[in-house]
């Protein structure tokens, strides 16, 4: 998977260490901007109201 | 062979990093989060009463009668701050009408249907116990006689807490009633409820203190007692 990707950047290995990092900084991104704050919700830390009001 | 052996290596390694990202997600930047916002909406706070645009009448040292005709408070807007000097002399939150998820993640949160503060009845708040700034991450430490400050731009608000930490279930809703049961309260007041989960990360059960209205004092007067040093 990751030797997949490898291969398929363009460039030399500088230009292609630059560009992983750029990706491996996108995906952190989207997680933490999108997908954690949905997914956080599921577990259990928000129920501190009674009856959940 | 060895490109499956290789795939599910990168697979786990792959859903080993989601993992602790997330943690890290959880226990630290859910918290920077809420910090940012958290200060954001005690200084929209404050510079709303700065204004003088508090939308209460005022109340004068000692009042207890019925303040007549109070404006609702708007559902997801902050409306007051909180201090307990037991959780740290600098702890402060803002108090926001309604306890969605959204809105507790700005704040402590109000039910919506229970009384304003200072009121008759029971003003009662939700805050987070872990996440989101662990607001409420000390609650076990509050006793009897413990000081919860609120004020709402014109009136200090000085409750004391009668009863210390009671354990309950999540159904419990009794907990903010008027006069709430098992507090211990036999006649209608004007009393503050807290509420948090309990365990520190579970959501098995949830953890309230009672506390009644001690003293009011307009802001002109400066600070109360509670929370001089």
């Amino acid at each position: 998977m990751y030797g997949w990707i490898w291969r398929h950047l363009p460039g030399n290995a500088w230009v292609k260490a630059f560009l992983s990092l750029m990706l491996v900084v996108a995906v952190v991104y989207v997680l933490f901007q999108y997908v954690f704050p949905w997914a956080e919700p599921l577990l259990p830390f928000n129920d501190v109201t009674v009856d959940n009001q | 062979m060895r490109v499956v052996v290789r795939t599910v290596s990168e697979l786990c390694i792959t859903v080993g990093a989601l993992i602790v990202l997330f943690v890290a997600y959880v226990l630290f930047w859910t918290g920077v989060k809420a910090d940012t916002v958290m200060d954001d909406q005690i200084d929209r706070l404050q510079s709303q009463w700065s204004k003088g645009s508090v939308q209460q009448p005022k109340v004068t040292a000692g009042a207890t009668a019925a303040r007549a005709e109070l404006a609702p408070y708007r559902s997801g807007q902050p409306f007051a701050i909180m201090y307990i000097p037991r959780l740290g002399f600098t702890w402060n939150k803002p108090v926001l009408e309604d306890t969605r998820v959204s809105t507790l993640k700005k704040g402590l949160g109000h039910y919506a249907n229970t009384a304003q503060l200072g009121q008759q009845g029971n003003f009662s708040v939700a805050g987070h116990r872990r996440t989101y700034g662990d607001p409420f991450k000390d609650f076990p430490k509050l006793r009897r006689g413990d000081a919860v400050v609120l004020t709402d731009g014109t009136t200090w608000f000085t409750y004391r807490i009668d009863k210390g930490p009671y354990k309950t279930v999540p159904t419990d809703i009794e907990v903010i009633d008027p006069v709430p049961r098992k507090s211990g309260y036999t006649r209608p007041g004007r009393y503050l409820t807290l509420t948090t989960c309990d365990p520190e990360w579970g959501h098995s059960h949830r953890l309230i203190v009672w506390a009644h209205l001690d003293s009011t004092q307009p802001v002109e007067d400066g600070k109360p007692v509670a929370l001089r040093r």
